[in-house]
């Protein structure tokens, strides 16, 4: 990376304590191990990982809309393990977050007028006059009409709420947006509409992206580089069309294969088992309980993410394979 | 969800009386004249007359005053001290609700503490310390009182602190204070004002019995409680004296508790239409019906036309769909959202909302005997036999059929013995053999389990398993996969595959989807559905690869994945189709695609396209433009217009 990143994170970790084993032990369910990445200005960093990846886990984590332990988090030259509330306050005009579930982020009884005025308020922008232009502005940048603005949320479809969300995340001008499943709830053809706008307001607003999925198409296509979990472990992570056109983790080369495609003739990559529990993990590689090229090697040591490539990590020991 | 703008009409008796009763006592002097503590020995227990409507107490005082004065005070003492209760338990729960930690510590030991003490004792004990008075019954009844605000408080703010809103608001920097009382609280005010109303019925009748006990209100005062000791002594005398302040107690409670149903009826979402959520609507018989020659044929939806059965003028969801399932098929629907995908399947298990009306149409079925049957004519108890017996259906979550206080296998063995008589264990032995087909490892261990111990992928598994229990001829699965992750996806989709070669029978498998790459993967045949229509109809590969209908060509256009080559760091934009689809009641004229169509010409808002058949019956599409359409059809209208 040429640019200083907007944000790098160092060995990011999370765990829940879940009840006690003995009298005085916790138990503790780690669901983030040691990841660390960075995102240039600008960049879209995809995230795709199966359910139980921790990869919504990140995205709050750098937002610190929940409690983490890392190295490093820098964001824009801030140490946000150090900073303090006030501090964080005014830094959350920078940070925004798109959700999943275009219902349920919306507050069912504001109007759309007041939801993107929280946003500015937070941050004392656009007062008074100026008020009213903004808001219009903002409306009709996500491609809706200025006079929803006094509706309520039950009065739109989902991909409507969903730009309402983008409009929210927006309002505030942030040079970095968290988008969790941003896409995942909408129909195909809403979906198609959603990619295109939130593209082009990356390239007017030079925002950057991290894009949350577990849809690897809709990644691929968003992002300059993705990023792949298994367990809150990093198996790879690369430029988007490296990463899904020739894998070299086999984790991810099985994701891939088993996405349904109207093109590709199906050549299955078949898993054995089930995903382990994050209470039992294996020894030495996480994947190796279900890879089909695991070899005795495997159980032995954590393998560390290699370069397979320029900018192109991965974290496999048979790099002789793929 | 209760618009605040309108008014709802079922509000409107409850709030008028409560109002009434509340206003009332406290325009006493509007109302009479009399002094409420006058003594007027001589006219001891007078008989109500013209000055005096409702005669004099034992003291000679006027009963109108005393009962209207009393009301002020009894309705004064509740109302304050509910209030005080509300603001300090809302205070408390929403402390301990945002902040977690130490605060919900506090929160839930201090009420946990008032909630040990006996309420009347706890006043008594109070009173007794404190002397009388309406202070000291204020002080008593908000002490009483405030922890079930706290409660309620902390358990509901819970449920909507964690909801992604909330989530959005402290991203965006918004002050804890400013999320608590703008975004938190007006989301929770549903049930505390139920229980604010529910509070002050019961405060009123508690101060009315310390009140009775002396401990209250201090005479010569009025209140209800104190007219109630009063009359007591004189009851075989004069009855009137105690009817008097019961009435008012009575009354006043009554309407209160009146106002409460209403309201929680009113604010809870569900409540205006439960009574028509479990009903079902019965399938149309119609004597039109074609009959079915082909022995293949599992079953035929035929011209179904389904409409809104409520809120005016019936919408029509789902119009004109024929659909045929043939044995060892797999048919796929295909749709958005609101396409009438689910529906047009749910007449089919003869399981429609009452919402939904079937309005014309027939649904016929071959059952395992081999006879054909319309659902129409058949009566309740055939068509649940039906139901299992012959069609089976899985849906998207397997969590929401699973009962998650019941293993597996009592859940199976249920199922096997409400269609088949047989021994307990046969019953289990069935329900372990019925996992191996699915794929089970270990059936015999695992079906022991409870259905929170099984990952999503393995309940589904158990959900198959358990529609395959009487060897239906027809599964129907809706959106069987939504939910799961990819590589879990595939196992499913092999697993229905692999069924449908085995089963005997052959099974027909109706696959509803709005996934066309899994489409791709399962389906024979695929429709699909536009705004309650089907569009396009035929083999799956001929309508995946080379698609008619401009819909469809632009589903499959919007996928990223039908794009390898295009990326949006590169400027390149998905082909979208622009806008959204249609609500029932306001379809365009014509086609009703042509609005959101790159192709739409002047005729298609005239004329309303059919199903289209190709020259070799294979496929069918419902567009003027499509290579099917009739040839003539077009020229003429265009010159017609």
């Amino acid at each position: 990376m040429t640019a200083a990143p907007l944000l790098d994170v160092r060995n990011l970790k999370k765990s829940y304590s879940i009840g006690r084993s003995g009298l005085f032990s916790k138990r503790s369910l780690k669901v983030l191990h040691d990841v660390s990445f960075s995102v240039a200005p600008g960049e879209v960093l995809g995230l795709v990982g199966e359910s139980g990846s921790g990869k919504s886990t990140i995205g709050r984590a750098i937002l610190r809309l929940i409690d983490s332990q890392s190295d490093v988090m820098r964001f824009d030259g801030q140490d946000l393990n150090t900073i303090s509330p006030v501090r964080m306050r005014s830094l959350r005009k920078e940070m925004q977050i798109i959700f999943q579930d275009p219902y349920a982020s919306l507050d069912p009884r504001k109007t759309i007028r007041a939801v993107l005025s929280e946003a500015l308020d937070a941050h004392d922008l656009h007062k008074g006059a100026a008020r009213q232009p903004r808001l219009i502005e903002l409306i009709k940048l996500v491609g809706l009409d200025p006079s929803f603005l006094d509706r309520r949320p039950h009065e739109f479809s989902g991909g409507q709420r969903q730009r309402i969300g983008i409009a929210r995340a927006l309002a505030v001008e942030p040079s970095f947006i968290v988008c969790d499943e941003a896409v995942s709830a909408l129909d195909v053809s809403i979906q198609a509409q959603v990619l295109n706008l939130l593209a082009d307001l990356r390239a007017k607003t030079g925002v950057s992206l991290l894009f949350i999925s577990h849809d690897l198409s809709v990644v691929r296509y968003i992002s300059n580089r993705v990023m792949v979990l298994y367990l809150g472990r990093v198996m790879e992570v690369g430029p988007a069309d490296k990463v899904h056109f020739s894998p070299k983790h086999p984790y991810t080369a099985a994701l891939v294969s088993a996405e349904p495609s109207l093109r590709r003739e199906s050549r299955r990559i078949r898993l054995t088992g089930d995903i382990p529990s994050p209470l039992a993990l294996p020894s030495g590689c996480i994947f190796r309980s279900r890879c089909p090229y695991a070899q005795p090697a495997c159980a032995e040591t954590v393998p560390p993410l290699q370069t397979v490539g320029d900018q192109h990590q991965s974290a496999c020991l048979r790099t002789d394979i793929l | 969800m209760m618009s605040v703008r309108s008014f709802p009409k079922r509000m409107i008796v409850p709030s008028l009386l409560l109002a009434a009763l509340i206003i009332i006592p406290f325009v006493a002097p509007l109302i009479t004249a009399e002094d409420p503590v006058k003594i007027a020995v001589r006219y001891r227990l007078a008989a109500p007359d013209l000055a005096h409507w409702l005669g004099r107490d034992e003291f000679g005082r006027d009963r109108l005053a005393r009962v209207l004065y009393g009301g002020q005070v009894s309705l004064t003492v509740a109302f304050a001290a509910t209030t005080i209760a509300c603001i300090i338990g809302t205070f408390f729960g929403l402390i301990g609700a945002y902040f977690r930690g130490p605060s919900e510590f506090v929160t839930s030991r201090l009420s946990d503490i008032v909630l040990c003490f006996p309420p009347i004792l706890l006043a008594l004990l109070v009173v007794t310390l404190f002397g009388p008075g309406a202070g000291t019954l204020v002080a008593v009844l908000s002490v009483l009182y405030f922890p079930t605000f706290a409660r309620i408080t902390f358990s509901e703010a819970l449920r909507v602190t964690s909801l992604d809103f909330v989530e959005a608001s402290r991203a965006l920097g918004t002050p804890s204070h400013r999320i608590v009382l703008g975004t938190i609280l007006p989301n929770i005010a549903g049930p505390l004002s139920v229980q604010y109303s529910l509070t002050a019925a019961a405060a009123i009748t508690i101060e009315s019995g310390l009140s009775f006990l002396g401990l209250g209100v201090v005479p010569p005062a009025p209140s209800w409680g104190q007219m109630i000791r009063g009359a007591r002594q004189f009851m075989n005398q004069d009855p009137l004296g105690i009817m008097i302040p019961c009435a008012a107690l009575v009354l006043t409670i009554y309407a209160i508790n009146f106002f409460c149903d209403r309201l929680r009826d009113t604010l809870d979402p569900k409540g205006a239409s439960s009574s028509s959520m479990d009903e079902v609507s019965k399938p149309l018989a119609l004597a039109d019906a074609p009959a079915i020659r082909d022995p293949n044929v599992v079953a035929v939806i035929s011209n179904l036309r389904l409409e809104t059965a409520r809120f005016g003028t019936p919408a029509a969801v789902v119009e004109d769909v024929s659909l045929t399932l043939r044995a060892n098929q797999c048919t796929a629907l295909v749709g958005e959202s609101g396409s009438g995908k689910s529906l047009s399947s749910l007449a089919l298990m003869g399981l429609l909302p009452g919402a939904i009306r079937q309005a014309s149409g027939t649904l016929q079925l071959r059952r395992k005997s081999g006879e054909v049957v319309d659902l129409g004519f058949l009566d309740a108890r055939t068509l649940e036999d039906i139901r299992g017996n012959d069609i089976a259906m899985i849906f998207q979550e397997p969590m929401t059929s699973l009962n998650p206080i019941h293993k597996i296998s009592d859940q199976m063995i249920e199922a096997i013995l409400a269609h088949r008589p047989m021994s307990k264990a046969d019953a289990r032995a069935h329900a372990i053999q019925l996992l191996k087909r699915v794929g089970m490892n270990d059936a015999e261990q695992r079906i022991d389990s409870y259905p929170d111990q099984m990952s999503g992928g393995m309940r589904q598994r158990v959900m198959i398993g358990m529609a395959l229990t009487c060897e239906p001829r027809l599964l129907i699965a809706d959106e069987p996969t939504t939910a799961l992750d990819v590589t879990i996806q595939a196992e499913i989709i092999e697993l229905l595959q692999s069924l449908r070669q085995d089963q005997g029978s052959g099974l027909s498998l109706l696959f509803i989807s709005h996934n066309l790459g899994v489409v791709a993967d399962i389906a024979d045949r695929v429709a699909v559905m536009y705004s309650g229509q089907i569009v396009e109809e035929g083999p799956a590969d001929q309508i995946l690869r080379d698609p008619h209908h401009p819909y469809t060509r632009a589903l499959i256009e919007s996928m990223p994945s039908s794009h390898e080559e295009l990326h949006s760091t590169g400027g390149d934009r998905l082909p979208a189709i622009s806008g959204t689809p249609p609500l029932p009641s306001a379809r365009p004229s014509g086609c009703t695609f042509r609005d959101r169509c790159p192709i739409a010409l002047p005729a298609c808002a005239e004329i309303r396209p059919a199903l289209y058949p190709s020259a070799d019956g294979e496929r069918a599409v419902r567009c003027l433009r499509a290579p099917e359409a009739p040839a003539g059809l077009m020229n003429h209208q265009t010159e017609a217009a």
